[in-house]
């Protein structure tokens, strides 16, 4: 939910709250003056009433007002109550049945008992209610209106830094882009964020370059050593007086020093991929890059008698750096390649931004969850080193791809595909 | 020959000084630019990672006073950064440890081919006339058919002749980074077949000799 939505929702929550209770208070409070109001109005009819008829006894059985308004019949016995009601009557005036309130009280008048109904028209409180429940109407609309440009203006105004502090956070690449500095804004909380955030980029973006510099440092520092050794081995090699079970001797070493540079090799390559210092990235044509690797690897597909069938019929493009897809693509089809039997099947299919490669093998379904992870080798040959498939399954990850495994009719298939 | 670490050094040059070249050591940029300011060198090894510099400042200096010197970079780090700049100053190639000396050795002839002859040098071993330059192998005045990989395969032999060259170094050179033991073994092996059975054909001498489990020699 954006920032304003909620603002604004909170506001017009408030805003409505306030105005109902308040517009229910304000009924009712106007209501008890107009109630206290005709009440005495009416009281002091009576008592005008009253008066007038201790000094006047009427003439006739029944007295009532041209205006309707006072009643006046005579009765056989005193009642000593005063009753207050409400009631409808027909008005002349506005031609329509409208409220009233009615005081009936007795009177002695000589020796005579008289009935007084007083009325008193209730329209002017009715049209006191309305005019009140239009005006706070009017009024809410008026606030929220009022608070929504208020809104509007304070988000473009105010929060203008945060939105400028959160384009520019947006816009950073770790290791790609230089330290950025936030402008100084009139808001002390936004310039504290700010430099906050500044001294956290500057912490991230140091401690990458240190990492970086370590894992090409280490890389370094063990491959010197390893070249020494691989020298030394392959100069002791060129020694012709060597017999054979010192030659495969040496020779052992020297298998397991290049196997050894080789893992070092590619778990500085898994370390770069997840620190993502390839960030380089172009349009990556995945169709001609699988042709190209095929081609490349023909020779030896003939001699494993290999048949490869390619049904490449869309084109599958991803946004990646050349030489991770590089990588990614030769990692998967050298497995294809290497786990295959002699005269198996490869097939490299794309549909829907989708490349699959498949592979007949010896082997058995693997356990995808075992499939992906470093080390996890499920042969135990030796000439793999178990991290192939980790460094694609890491390419993918870095690139927002999916990897995924399937068996299917003996076929060990690999999909890569934009995750959805 | 610029590299810190001597035994690396040390190895390299008596691999080198066995192939009759005569070596000089630096394993410093300071030494290093002395060197290279007072003598004059055909091929200059040289590591990026000095311990007072980097190698790419005696690049510059050396492409200075001897532009005709052939340059190898050396380096442990293999960062398309280091490559590109160090191309860029003028090297010639670029290799990264750890390295088969016969791969340094056939870089080196080669260099050395395409700056003294610039190319135009024909090799004769035995029967076999090599012109490197547009790539043709005669036997004789007859000319021999060869695949690129059989071209290459028998260019790293004769540059490294009378030396075991294993079935690592071998696909190395064949494939470059891509190279994958298990698979290119196999690959290396046919290669060899092939490239064998021409020559056989041929001159009726067998140059291959095989190294128990090592890889192969050729003798000529």
């Amino acid at each position: 939910m954006k920032l304003q939505t909620k603002i604004n929702i909170r506001f017009l929550a408030v805003t409505f709250l306030v105005f109902s209770v308040a517009g229910v208070l304000f009924y009712f409070a106007l209501d008890k003056v107009v109630d206290q109001n005709i009440r005495e109005m009416l009281e002091s009819r009576k008592a005008y009433i009253l008066l007038n008829l201790q000094q006047n006894t009427p003439t006739s059985e029944s007295i009532e007002s041209p205006d309707h308004s006072i009643f006046i019949k005579r009765i056989e016995k005193m009642q000593q109550y005063i009753v207050f009601s409400d009631t409808l009557a027909y008005d002349q005036e506005e031609k329509e049945l409208i409220p009233f309130r009615k005081m009936t009280f007795s009177v002695q008048s000589g020796d005579q008992y008289y009935e007084v109904i007083l009325l008193q028209s209730l329209l002017e409180s009715e049209d006191l209610q309305m005019i009140i429940f239009s005006f706070m109407t009017v009024l809410f609309g008026i606030v929220l209106l009022a608070l929504f440009f208020l809104n509007r203006w304070l988000s473009n105004k105010a929060w203008n830094p945060f939105f400028k502090s959160l384009s520019v956070l947006n816009s950073w690449k770790i290791g790609e882009s230089q330290i950025v500095s936030f402008d100084q804004t009139d808001i002390s909380e936004f310039d504290q964020l700010n430099s906050t955030l500044e001294n956290m980029m500057q912490k991230i973006q140091a401690d990458f370059v240190n990492l970086k510099e370590f894992t090409e440092n280490a890389s370094h520092e063990i491959q010197t050593p390893l070249a020494i050794i691989k020298s030394k081995l392959e100069m002791v090699l060129q020694d012709k007086t060597l017999n054979d079970q010192q030659y495969q001797r040496i020779r052992a070493a020297f298998e397991s020093t290049n196997r050894l540079s080789k893992l070092n090799e590619a778990l500085l390559l898994l370390s770069k991929i997840e620190n993502r210092q390839f960030v380089e990235t172009s349009e990556i044509d995945i169709c001609a890059l699988v042709q190209s690797r095929l081609e490349y690897l023909e020779e030896l597909i003939v001699l494993k008698q290999i048949e490869v069938t390619v049904h490449l019929e869309t084109q599958v493009a991803y946004r990646m750096n050349p030489l991770l897809a590089d990588i990614l693509i030769n990692n998967l089809l050298s497995n294809a390649l290497r786990h295959n039997k002699e005269k198996g099947k490869i097939n490299v299919s794309s549909k829907n931004q989708k490349i699959t490669i498949s592979n007949t093998s010896e082997q058995v379904e693997m356990d995808v969850s075992r499939l992906f992870r470093r080390f996890a080798k499920q042969t135990t040959s030796s000439e793999s080193n178990g991290l192939g498939l980790a460094i694609a399954h890491e390419i993918c990850n870095s690139y927002n791809i999916e990897l995924s495994y399937r068996y299917l009719n003996g076929m060990h298939c690999m999909t890569i595909g934009q995750k959805s | 020959m610029i590299e810190d670490e001597l035994a690396l050094c040390e190895t390299i040059v008596s691999y080198l000084e066995e192939e009759g070249y005569r070596c000089e050591q630096a394993g410093t940029v300071e030494l290093g630019s002395e060197k290279v300011n007072l003598y004059e060198y055909d091929c200059m090894l040289v590591d990026i990672g000095l311990p007072d510099g980097s190698g790419l400042s005696l690049i510059k200096e050396l492409k200075k006073c001897h532009p005709e010197t052939g340059i190898i970079i050396i380096s442990a780090k293999n960062s398309l950064d280091d490559k590109i700049s160090g191309l860029d100053l003028g090297a010639d190639d670029y290799l990264t440890k750890p390295f088969h000396l016969p791969e340094l050795n056939s870089r080196i002839k080669s260099l050395l081919r395409r700056r003294k002859f610039e190319g135009k040098q024909e090799l004769v071993i035995d029967k076999i006339t090599i012109q490197p330059e547009n790539r043709q192998v005669f036997v004789g005045l007859e000319q021999l058919p060869l695949t690129r990989k059989e071209f290459d395969l028998l260019m790293f032999f004769v540059s490294n002749r009378g030396r075991v060259l294993t079935k690592e170094s071998i696909a190395e050179h064949l494939w470059g980074d891509f190279a994958d033991s298990a698979d290119s073994f196999d690959f290396v092996y046919s290669h060899i077949k092939n490239l064998r059975r021409k020559l056989f054909e041929r001159t009726k001498t067998d140059y291959f000799q095989n190294v128990y489990g090592t890889g192969y020699t050729f003798i000529a």
